[in-house]
């Protein structure tokens, strides 16, 4: 649920990494704070334990500023992925925009997708919302690893689903980051433009929104 | 409140002593004064947090170390943010799990309520059951003994009946005889003197076979064995005919006041509630031995039912008996004088009539009988 505040004319969107356990989220924001030149982007805020796994989430703020003074941030945040954490996994969906799914592409981590995708749902209609409503982006991560699941194989079998195409990525190297973020930003626009007249009313079309928000180092 | 998320403000980050504190460690770096505005300055340096602008550092002598001074307490509030931050979501977190403990602990009381009730009411179903089947087990075994009783009364009276029967015959025979036989024997004293006597010994045996015979017929109505069908009764007249029966069979006068009210006629056997009438003012006759009144009152009462009540000023009955006072065979009587048959005959044609007969005694003061009639 973005958050607009009319006095500041500050609209503040949210993000959420969600996925299983070591499916590389904070790799994913890590990659996404190195490669990306929005045009304003805040410090990487990490929150791990000793073993380096997210205990609360990390949390990354970009945003950028319309020709007619509208402040627009978005935040994009990681949740612990271990299946004890649970409730702090609630709180940080609590009132997300969009949702980055990032599933482990080892063949042995396939139940986990499933089950994490599965508390996904069931934590979204917790909070109140329908998950195929949701802008919502499926990422497989780790295509580097020996033995990741065919790509066509997932492909075809998410087809007939809300989130298709599924986004390929190698969040160690960078590779697919960034487009699963574009690609979200996309299925993210259209509701933000109904609900805040981006379009109409501050000048910042679908293409605009992408680019501005999703500027990487090489300038593509 | 705060959520977790939302844009801290300067003063949620740091407390106003501990941003002078980091001030006064600024400037002695700097050896400049320095400055925190929370409002835009043209020459100030803004102090950033997560894109939010918190505040804006001014060196008013020096302007170019405003910026390394603003990167510096950026930093230092960004590890501040992050604690806060973690903070934050963890009492979040908290709450709702506790929360969502309450509400599962008050669900689970709740529930142990609710079998705790079910509970409770199965076992007060239980125990009513094992009552109603205990009841039902003593109903059955009186049941049972009653009419072991009416056989053996109905089986008695049957065998006697007939011998009793020739036996009354033949003393009338005899007595005839006896007549016959008088006026051929010679008239001495000592003949005439013999005569008397057996005529006598003849009259003692025909009332004692009358005797018999009633108590045969008391215990023929006992046992049911004569049934007829209903026929409408006066219940009044009833009361009268059997207050004169009475007043003809006793020796001395009988103090019977009639308090009788208009009532409907009642569906019923005519001679065995004038059975029932008789056994009850008969006890009061008796319980009164010549000294006191006998009321009989006959009224409508308030739930439709016909009500006889039968009252005295006798003896009573002790407390004791009470509770016998239905049972077959028990009297207090003395032996050949009472069957102790009559209130159990008279309980019988009640409940066959669908009434009821109630028994209030006080020793010494009196005995009020109350008949009612619950279907007419």
């Amino acid at each position: 649920m973005a958050d607009y505040l009319a006095h500041e004319r500050k609209l503040t969107l949210k993000v959420v990494y969600y996925g299983p356990a070591l499916s590389g989220k904070t790799t994913n924001l890590m990659q996404l704070h190195t490669l990306l030149r929005p045009q304003r982007k805040g410090e990487l805020m990490v929150l791990e334990t000793r073993d380096d796994r997210t205990l609360f989430f990390d949390v990354l703020p970009i945003g950028l500023r319309s020709e007619n003074g509208l402040d627009l941030r978005l935040k994009l945040y990681t949740v612990p992925g271990q299946v004890q954490h649970d409730s702090t996994r609630k709180a940080v969906l609590s009132r997300a925009d969009g949702v980055i799914f990032v599933a482990d592409s080892q063949a042995a981590q396939q139940d986990n997708n499933a089950n994490a995708f599965d508390n996904l749902a069931d934590n979204l209609q917790k909070l109140g919302m329908d998950i195929e409503q949701l802008p919502l982006v499926v990422q497989f991560n780790k295509r580097d690893v020996p033995g990741a699941v065919d790509e066509d194989g997932l492909q075809a079998r998410w087809r007939d689903t809300p989130w298709a195409p599924l986004c390929m990525a190698s969040a160690i190297s960078g590779q697919g980051v960034v487009e699963s973020f574009r690609l979200l930003l996309e299925r993210l626009y259209p509701a933000l433009d109904r609900e805040y007249q981006l379009a109409d009313g501050e000048g910042i079309d679908a293409a605009t929104f992408v680019r501005q928000l999703s500027m990487a180092e090489e300038g593509d | 409140m705060l959520g977790f998320e939302d844009d801290p403000q300067l003063i949620d980050l740091l407390p106003v002593e501990r941003q002078q504190r980091l001030l006064q460690l600024l400037q002695a770096l700097v050896t400049q004064p320095l400055s925190l505005h929370e409002h835009y300055r043209d020459d100030a340096e803004p102090v950033e947090f997560n894109l939010e602008t918190l505040a804006w550092l001014h060196c008013p002598q020096q302007p170019q170390v405003q910026q390394a001074a603003a990167r510096l307490l950026e930093f230092v509030l960004f590890y501040v943010g992050k604690y806060r931050l973690a903070a934050n979501l963890h009492h979040d977190t908290t709450e709702a799990s506790f929360a969502e403990l309450q509400r599962q602990h008050a669900a689970l009381q709740a529930s142990e309520a609710r079998y705790r009730e079910l509970s409770a009411q199965l076992q007060a179903r239980v125990d009513e059951q094992v009552q109603v089947i205990e009841q039902a087990q003593q109903q059955l075994y009186e049941t049972a003994r009653l009419r072991s009783i009416g056989q053996l009364a109905a089986g008695v009276a049957h065998e006697i009946n007939n011998p009793i029967g020739f036996i009354a015959s033949n003393l009338r025979v005899a007595d005839d005889y006896l007549d016959e036989l008088s006026a051929k024997l010679p008239a001495d004293p000592a003949c005439a003197l013999l005569l008397k006597d057996f005529k006598d010994l003849l009259g003692e045996s025909l009332s004692g076979t009358q005797r018999i015979a009633a108590i045969v017929t008391d215990l023929k109505t006992f046992s049911n064995i004569d049934q007829a069908d209903f026929v409408p009764c006066d219940l009044n007249a009833l009361i009268g005919t059997t207050c004169h029966l009475l007043q003809a069979e006793s020796s001395q006068a009988l103090h019977i006041e009639l308090r009788l009210s208009e009532m409907p006629h009642l569906a019923g056997y005519p001679a065995k509630i004038s059975q029932v009438f008789y056994n009850v003012l008969d006890n009061a006759v008796k319980a009164l031995a010549g000294a006191g009144t006998i009321r009989v009152t006959s009224r409508l009462g308030g739930d439709g039912a016909l009500e006889v009540i039968v009252e005295d000023n006798g003896c009573g009955i002790p407390a004791a008996d009470l509770s016998r006072l239905f049972e077959p065979f028990f009297t207090t009587r003395p032996v050949g004088s009472g069957t102790g048959l009559g209130l159990s005959v008279a309980r019988d044609t009640m409940t066959a009539h669908q009434g009821e007969i109630l028994v209030h005694s006080r020793l010494g003061t009196g005995t009020r009988v109350t008949l009612r009639f619950l279907c007419h």
